[in-house]
């Protein structure tokens, strides 16, 4: 399991349990998030808490889950990213595809 | 290349357990110890071993039931698993191979019988591995599947050349064109598919074509926007059944030699770095589109900028700006600035051999592409 969840007012805080997210979990990763979608959670919070270092492949599975979401009319938004992360989420324009908060609970509470 | 030894041993008798890990990590295996089918569950989580080495007997979760549950999970299936047992009992066994389970090792088998054991079937996996690379690579060959160029292109007034390291030497989703046109135009082309290894690779080349392709619609039609090529390519990826689960950057620079200029567009990649020779000054150029697939409309714009002799351009991918430090992978766009700025009065020649990109060969932490484009006289 790479994700541990548990819900918060109407959101899932899916909360990432590696400290490097690469390619060795990136498609452990989007089954998990599938597996999310397909239960009829309609926002979900990816929390990075914790997380130092994502690699591209990773960055993959999330947007590829975006899509999935997209396409099954639920939300995805991203919190708790490090500076690195939160550096790499701009400069890629990531941050134009998710709402990006600092924390997940601020996230579940939708505070811009 | 040395062979890696993870393995991880699972036995509820804690003195088995000791009495293992210790001979097994005198003889150069990394050991991961569980006392429990549930706690080896735990530990795979995070960590990846060559091997697993598990007893029958347990109580809760037994030897059979855990290889059971490792074969239901894709990502654990095919972890070599052998089975350790005191029985000489050969139902036991027969029930252990139909399990998949490599083998099994009887426990008062002498130490160093079951240390060649291991080692000589670590050998084996590799260089099974290592022939079906190896085969693989003969066959992308073959079929002159290539996702960097062959050659250099010869662009009237400018330099292009590039410098390119796969991950681990496997062929990864970084790859790079030149579109030459005619005389006057030119294409550059720098992409990441977001993966690594063979499942990047493979995409890389269907990306390469709609691309191609793109870029030849567009100007057989007389349309020469950068723009306009991003929005047809995204169009295609996005409704493509085949890549659309998938996603790439992309950045699209077509050289002018007329009007000597560029004009850049880009899907979500880096943004590229700018010399200007005359004021000596380093600028990051970045453009507002987004992964190639991720959405009907990839909000991307471009923008020209017109050289002069000396001014450079430098395109390049993730890999470039990942590093390792004593507190683990950190991804830093300065990194590259700083590393680029003793060099920029010295032909990139001088770059390539720089400890900064030589250090990414060492370090293989993701593919690495770097294009540059250089103006010069006339």
């Amino acid at each position: 399991m790479i994700l541990v969840t548990n819900i918060y007012k109407d959101a899932l805080i899916a909360a990432i349990q590696v400290k490097e997210a690469n390619l060795t979990v990136s498609d452990g990763f989007k089954d998990e998030m599938t597996a999310l979608i397909d239960k009829g959670n309609k926002y979900i919070v990816v929390n990075f808490e914790g997380v130092i270092y994502v690699d591209s492949s990773f960055l993959g599975a999330l947007v590829s889950s975006l899509k999935y979401a997209i396409a099954n009319q639920a939300e995805i938004v991203v919190a708790g990213l490090n500076k690195d992360v939160s550096g790499l989420f701009q400069l890629i324009r990531l941050d134009k595809a998710f709402k990006i908060y600092l924390s997940a609970t601020e996230a579940a509470e939708r505070k811009s | 290349m040395a062979v890696s030894k993870k393995i991880l041993l699972v036995d509820d008798n804690p003195l088995v357990l000791e009495m293992m890990g210790r001979a097994l990590t005198k003889e150069g295996f990394n050991c991961l110890k569980a006392n429990s089918a549930n706690e080896a569950m735990a530990i795979l989580e995070q960590e990846r071993p060559d091997i697993i080495l598990s007893d029958y007997h347990m109580p809760d979760v037994d030897g059979f039931a855990f290889r059971q549950n490792l074969i239901a999970v894709p990502a654990y299936k095919d972890i070599p698993f052998m089975f350790l047992t005191s029985e000489d009992d050969n139902e036991l066994m027969l029930k252990g191979i139909n399990l998949e389970a490599v083998d099994y090792i009887l426990k008062d088998t002498p130490l160093p019988i079951v240390v060649t054991k291991l080692n000589n079937f670590l050998s084996t996996v590799r260089e099974q591995h290592e022939r079906t690379l190896k085969e693989l690579s003969v066959a992308a060959m073959a079929l002159n599947l290539h996702s960097v160029p062959q050659k250099l292109p010869l662009i009237k007034g400018f330099e292009a050349d590039f410098w390119h390291k796969s991950f681990q030497n496997y062929p990864g989703g970084d790859f790079i064109d030149f579109i030459s046109i005619d005389a006057r135009y030119t294409f550059i082309v720098l992409g990441d598919v977001m993966g690594k290894k063979w499942g990047a690779w493979y995409f890389s080349f269907g990306f390469l074509s709609y691309i191609r392709a793109a870029v030849r619609i567009c100007i057989a039609e007389g349309n020469f926007s950068t723009k306009s090529i991003l929005q047809k390519i995204n169009a295609v990826v996005y409704h493509d059944p085949v890549v659309n689960d998938v996603l790439s950057s992309l950045s699209l620079v077509m050289v002018d030699t007329q009007e000597v200029s560029i004009t850049y567009s880009g899907a979500g990649d880096l943004p590229l770095l700018y010399y200007n020779a005359l004021n000596e000054e380093l600028k990051q150029i970045g453009s507002s589109g987004m992964l190639l697939g991720l959405l009907p409309d990839g909000d991307f714009d471009e923008q020209t900028i017109a050289l002069n002799t000396g001014d450079r351009l430098f395109i390049f991918t993730d890999g470039i700006i990942d590093f390792e430090d004593t507190d683990g992978k950190k991804t830093d766009y300065n990194t590259f600035t700083r590393a680029i700025t003793p060099y920029l009065n010295q032909p990139f020649a001088a770059f390539k051999k720089s400890d900064f990109l030589q250090d990414k060969i060492v370090a293989h932490i993701d593919d690495c592409s770097l294009i540059h484009l250089q103006k010069t006289i006339q």
